[in-house]
């Protein structure tokens, strides 16, 4: 490529030459900057999944990815209860955040007037940018007492790391959703209301079912900023080794249980079983983008 | 488009002022060499070889601090730290893999008569703090026990409120929460005692203290020099937890940590412990997290 790019601008003179030669060197930077980021993911991939060999070579699999009891002290590593803590909370959260951030997109789009909808989306885009941490201390410090007092459990557990959830998922949900609402044809509006139907029959009947891929996407988007979550879920949600079936249980997460245990977990099966639960994370990343990969092929296909 | 447009102007640099800057980051890097140089062999430290280092993964943040620093003081040694465990380390002592083993336990059984050398660097005491809101002041042994596995769940039955107790303990891979579990629990090695599954797990003694602080009717554990205003350390069998008396073995949760040698050690890997036993480093570091050698030989 590059040597035809330079035997071309030749016959343009020095100066044009000058030019092509930079064009090649642009381009090869930009190309290592994407090389890079692909490079990154395989390296992470790779070395996740080396170190992880250690702990399913001598736990197995089936003690290691099927079991409750974690005990690193008797050499036990199951970690289903994490497993299960990170569908519950990432569930959870989006049982309460989806209808809410759904719930402002349309009201964003379909009902507020310009000048509110413009305060709301500001609110919202401030709170996409407060950092993880100050929101679980706020809820450390807020939630889990009030918890505490209405519920008289330690306040502690699966509930307080849904509401946090919730709170970091929402301007993913809520901007995401707003988009594909706004994307919308304006003709479908038009022409559910030249039939005659009221504003909610039009949201109800008409918007909701043409938007439901991208919202979906934007909920499933969602899901991955809940799935990874870490730092705010571990201050609220007990980190306890138990696996819980109670809203107000304390239990772990995957990303909560490698972030407890990292700091002291000696080389050998210990470290590599939390490395075995990044690699679940992984996966489970992994599936929600073919999710979405999924469900953009399929509008594509009906459109 | 418009960077390439733009990128003629950047390179349009005098050829003069060019070469000015040229000699002057040469000079400057001349300079900076020469700084180097002259800086290590000044200051070169009375040590210089190598050290090896394995054993307790308890005092394995504590010794790669050290280490760090007995190697800026000393930049002709090289002192290599691995974790292991005791008995990892002192095995590898005895065959001579390692210089220094780190042990957060005593010689046991056949190591006695492998002819080490015990030198003493640190004491730890662990101390069961409450939240303030818990009015229990002392608890027996066998109810810290009954408490820490799940026995009891009420703090009515010890004489406080009708309110669940709130287990908080460290995390699976502690050296303070396998020390607790040892001479708390009861736990061995053949039969192992675990503390009740539903606790809270905190990953340093002090998100344990705020965990504390901030929980009501909670329960946890924590090295002695942890304990501030805001939780309140309980009696175990009627004996507060202080260095007076651990030293004696009146209060039961509390521990020696050694370095062991093979034989009297000599050359850097003496330095070395006189480094971690120095006046500085025992007040400095050692206190943050354990009690200094000399404040327990005072008692």
């Amino acid at each position: 490529m590059s040597v035809r790019n330079g035997g071309a601008a030749g016959a343009l003179g020095a100066k044009g030459a000058a030019f092509a030669d930079r064009e090649y060197w642009v381009r090869l930077v930009m190309f290592a900057c994407a090389a890079i980021s692909i490079l990154a993911i395989l390296v992470i991939f790779l070395f996740i999944f080396r170190e992880s060999l250690p702990a399913i070579r001598d736990v197995g699999i089936g003690n290691l990815f099927f079991s409750t009891n974690y005990n690193p002290q008797t050499g036990h590593y199951g970690m289903l209860g994490f497993i299960w803590g990170t569908l519950l909370t990432t569930f959870g959260a989006m049982v309460l955040g989806a209808p809410l951030g759904i719930g402002t997109a349309i009201f964003l789009d379909q009902i507020a007037p310009e000048r509110t909808a413009q305060v709301v989306r500001r609110g919202i885009e401030l709170l996409a940018g407060i950092p993880s941490v100050v929101i679980g201390w706020f809820g450390l410090i807020l939630l889990v007492p009030f918890l505490a007092r209405v519920t008289g459990t330690a306040g502690y557990g699966v509930f307080a790391a849904v509401l946090v959830l919730v709170v970091m998922a929402l301007p993913t949900i809520t901007t995401l959703s707003a988009e594909t609402m706004k994307s919308l044809p304006q003709e479908l509006k038009e022409a559910s209301a030249a039939m005659g139907a009221t504003r909610w029959q039009t949201i109800y009947k008409v918007l909701l079912p043409s938007a439901r891929d991208g919202l979906l996407i934007a909920v499933i988007l969602g899901m991955g900023r809940a799935i990874g979550e870490t730092m705010a879920v571990q201050m609220v949600i007990g980190n306890s080794r138990a696996i819980t079936f109670s809203l107000f249980g304390r239990t772990s997460t995957l990303t909560t249980r490698i972030v407890t245990d990292m700091a002291e977990a000696p080389p050998g099966d210990h470290r590599s079983a939390l490395f075995a639960m990044a690699l679940v994370l992984l996966l489970l990343a992994m599936l929600l983008i073919l999710i979405i990969r999924f469900v953009s092929r399929e509008r594509k296909l009906a459109a | 488009m418009l960077s390439v447009k733009s990128m003629p102007t950047m390179k349009r640099v005098p050829v003069k002022a060019r070469r000015k800057a040229l000699v002057v980051a040469l000079a400057l890097a001349l300079l900076s060499l020469a700084c180097g140089c002259g800086k290590s062999t000044s200051a070169g430290g009375r040590y210089s070889g190598r050290v090896r280092v394995s054993g307790s993964t308890t005092l394995l943040p504590l010794i790669q601090e050290a280490s760090i620093e007995f190697m800026d003081a000393n930049p002709r040694t090289k002192v290599d730290v691995q974790g292991g465990g005791s008995s990892v380390g002192i095995t590898q002592l005895k065959s001579g893999i390692v210089n220094i083993a780190n042990s957060s336990r005593e010689l046991k059984g056949d190591e006695t008569g492998w002819g080490l050398v015990d030198h003493k660097i640190a004491f730890d005491i662990i101390a069961i703090i409450v939240n303030p809101n818990v009015p229990v002041r002392n608890l027996a042994s066998d109810q810290v026990k009954a408490i820490f596995t799940g026995e009891v769940r009420n703090w009515k039955t010890l004489g406080g409120p009708d309110e669940e107790i709130v287990v908080v303990v460290r995390d699976q891979a502690s050296g303070t929460r396998e020390m607790f579990d040892e001479k708390a629990l009861g736990s061995t090695k053949d039969r192992p005692v675990e503390s009740e599954p539903s606790a809270i797990e905190c990953s340093s003694n002090g998100v344990v203290r705020e965990t504390v602080a901030n929980t009501k009717n909670s329960i946890g554990y924590l090295s002695y020099g942890f304990i501030n205003r805001y939780v309140r350390a309980v009696k175990v069998n009627n004996v507060p937890p202080d260095v007076g008396n651990a030293t004696v073995g009146r209060y039961p949760m509390a521990r020696w940590l050694h370095m062991f040698t093979k034989g009297q050690p000599s050359g850097a890997a003496k330095g070395f412990i006189d480094f971690v036993l120095s006046e500085r480093f025992q007040n400095e570091v050692v206190s943050q997290e354990y009690i200094p050698v000399r404040d327990v030989l005072k008692q």
